[in-house]
């Protein structure tokens, strides 16, 4: 264990290493800052930057702008009420308020101390529960493989949201779109409609690019409001070590929720800060204070978005499963460069997922350094003219298509996409439930296959084998349980709504 | 959200359709596995038209999301697609170094920007930083048009 670490560290203290975390914390910082740029758009943006890179600084990389945005979505979040990025939602409750008071320095210094110590004791947790649980997927074969699949589909029904139908659509085009290319058993080509630009499948990467960022561009451009800016100098007085000692309540609060919230499926950064926020405020000694200014108020969302950093990796790290949009852009990431997640990973390229451990802890202190020189800076990125933005962000966009293979046809699918996953989002269609039928129909058709192969037919292979039934009852359960939760909802408020109809 | 479901829905089932019938194009080798490559394709394609079916009786039984649509700007998103297309269409005869900046400064008016010096900085920074990570520093062959000649 000992001796990956060092691996890990040889790896992640080379000076391009470092050189490209500095990089991608201070992009984060900056997409994070800047508002319609969530960290999982700031990643797909980089996507194509990372192709020559050797996969384990690629993924350092992707890292460090996960980690940066979220410092650089409560930048916005105190300054303009408008959070940066998903994470940042709680902190705009007192974040604003302590701007509007005068005390934006303590606001956004608090968030960045909190948020580092949160992200430092997540690659502590990563790496606690990663390395054990990788071992258990050693024993894993195409049985269990594609129940991990199927569950991994399931998981679509607890982040679809209310309309459950619209999220099982978004997962069925994702794997439709995913069977285009050369079958992977014959060698026959699928859906190609005869020319040669789909035998090797939809470029993931570009569909990513497209899905995520270029979607939430165009809705920028056809529907959204006029941003809000910052109206002159703000106080970038920090807060003091006694100021500090007195969250560390709201940031023990925001450790746990943080890393129970990443661990499930579908929480994410956004819903661990939410239920942080209002446990630490339970908690609290002055919960008085919380919605006028409360310092806690931001040390416990804070330290919680920062440590799903980590713990949302875990799933996707052991068994490569994305549970958010982050995490499928680092899957992304992993597939362009030919590294497989799961068990494999631990064993062959240690110095990957090492190196990724060491680079994240390194990642934190860095957003640390550059978020304390970005305050002055945050009033130009924020108050950034939007047109501006779009235009700079779609040119950005379409080079990094052409440059996936040289050619025009990533840069038309990019477009497509785009189109595709504006109107997805117009209409109430989930865009990660798409990419994630996008990035596991080939495991879960290839392990379908292969296992019907080894059972000559018989389909009880995937009921008789232990870990492939657990795997499959829990999907099961991950599939119905929102629905259930939904049905008992909708019947407590029915009472409440026909009461209200006079 | 009630019409824009039912539309969706009858597309999607066209699709499914047009998807299915696909699947027949696929020729089936000797060597194939028992379920082949066809299998798949072919359950997702009725996963697909089963829940279209839904979409649709759903928006027909008025049990729709009946929540208004946000207005879109259609004409500057329509702007916004025919411009980025002519710009993809003209980059390989005309190069990246002449039709990129065209291509930013249009869409920054596009958007409504209008200060000459933002406008050309922005057309010509952008062109040049993006010239220089991507053909510079990872060596992506951008098309050069007649500056390459």
């Amino acid at each position: 264990m000992l001796e990956r670490f060092a691996l890990g560290a040889q790896i992640a203290l080379q000076p391009l290493s470092l050189l490209m975390m500095l990089f991608g914390v201070a992009w984060g910082i900056i997409g994070g800052a800047l508002p319609g740029i969530s960290g999982s758009i700031a990643m797909a943006l980089m996507l194509p930057l990372t192709f020559g890179m050797n996969p384990a600084v690629a993924l350092m990389m992707l890292a460090g702008i996960y980690i940066g945005a979220m410092y650089g979505g409560s930048i916005t979040a105190i300054l303009i009420r408008t959070p940066g990025t998903p994470g940042a939602a709680a902190t705009v409750i007192d974040g604003y308020e302590l701007h509007k008071k005068g005390l934006s320095g303590k606001a956004l210094g608090v968030s960045l101390i909190t948020g580092t110590v949160g992200g430092m004791v997540s690659v502590f947790i990563l790496v606690a529960l990663a390395v054990p649980l990788s071992k258990l997927a050693l024993a894993f074969g195409p049985p269990e493989y594609f129940a991990l699949g199927v569950f991994g589909l399931a998981l679509i029904s607890s982040f679809a949201g209310r309309d459950l139908l619209k999220g099982a659509i978004s997962g069925l085009l994702g794997l439709i779109v995913a069977t285009a290319g050369t079958d992977p058993f014959s060698g026959t080509p699928r859906f190609t409609f005869g020319g040669t630009d789909l035998l090797t499948g939809v470029e993931i990467v570009a569909g990513m690019i497209g899905l995520f960022a270029v979607s939430e561009m165009l809705q920028q451009i056809a529907e959204s409001e006029a941003w809000a800016v910052i109206k002159g100098k703000f106080s970038t007085d920090l807060p003091t070590w006694v100021e500090l000692v007195k969250l560390k309540m709201a940031m023990f609060v925001g450790i746990v929720m943080g890393t129970i919230e990443g661990l499930l499926p579908g929480g994410g950064g956004a819903i661990a800060a939410f239920i942080s926020y209002n446990e630490a405020k339970r908690w609290s000694k002055h919960p008085e204070e919380f919605g006028h200014g409360s310092l806690e108020g931001i040390a416990a969302p804070e330290t919680a978005n920062n440590v799903v950093t980590g713990t949302a990796l875990i799933p996707l790290l052991t068994f490569g499963i994305p549970g958010s949009n982050s995490a499928a852009v680092m899957l992304a990431a992993m597939m362009l460069h030919g590294v497989a997640p799961g068990p494999q990973l631990f064993e062959r390229t240690p110095q990957i997922v090492y190196g990724l451990f060491v680079g994240m802890f390194v990642a934190n202190i860095m957003m640390l350094v550059l978020g304390y020189l970005s305050l002055r800076p945050a009033i130009a990125i924020v108050n950034i003219k939007r047109p501006l933005l779009l235009a700079s962000i779609l040119a950005l966009v379409l080079v990094g298509a052409y440059s996936i293979s040289n050619r025009m046809f990533e840069v038309w699918l990019v477009l497509g996409t785009g189109l595709l996953g504006y109107g997805m989002r117009r209409f109430g269609f989930n865009i990660l439930a798409m990419v994630l039928g996008l990035v596991l129909g080939f495991l879960v058709e290839v392990n379908l296959r292969r296992s019907l192969m080894i059972s000559i037919g018989n389909p009880w292979v995937f009921f008789t084998r232990p870990i492939s039934l657990a795997l499959l009852i829990f999907a099961g359960f991950t599939l119905v349980w929102p629905i259930v939760r939904q049905a008992r909802e909708h019947r407590r408020m029915l009472p409440l709504q026909t009461a209200r109809v006079p | 959200m009630r019409r824009a479901d039912l539309l969706i829905g009858i597309g999607l089932l066209a699709f499914a359709a047009f998807y299915f019938q696909q699947s027949f194009a696929i020729t089936v080798g000797f060597a194939a596995d028992r379920l082949g490559p066809t299998f798949f394709p072919r359950v997702l394609a009725l996963a697909l038209a089963g829940c279209a079916f839904a979409l649709i009786a759903r928006s027909v039984g008025g049990r729709s999301d009946p929540t208004p649509l946000p207005t879109v700007r259609i004409s500057l998103l329509l702007w916004t697609m025919t411009l980025t297309i002519a710009y993809v269409v003209a980059l390989s005869p005309l190069g990246y170094l002449i039709a990129t900046p065209l291509y930013l400064a249009a869409l920054v008016w596009l958007l409504g920007y209008r200060s000459p010096a933002g406008l050309a900085g922005t057309a010509l920074g952008v062109t040049a930083a993006l010239y220089l990570v991507f053909a510079r520093a990872l060596k992506v062959l951008v098309p050069l048009g007649p500056l390459g000649r």
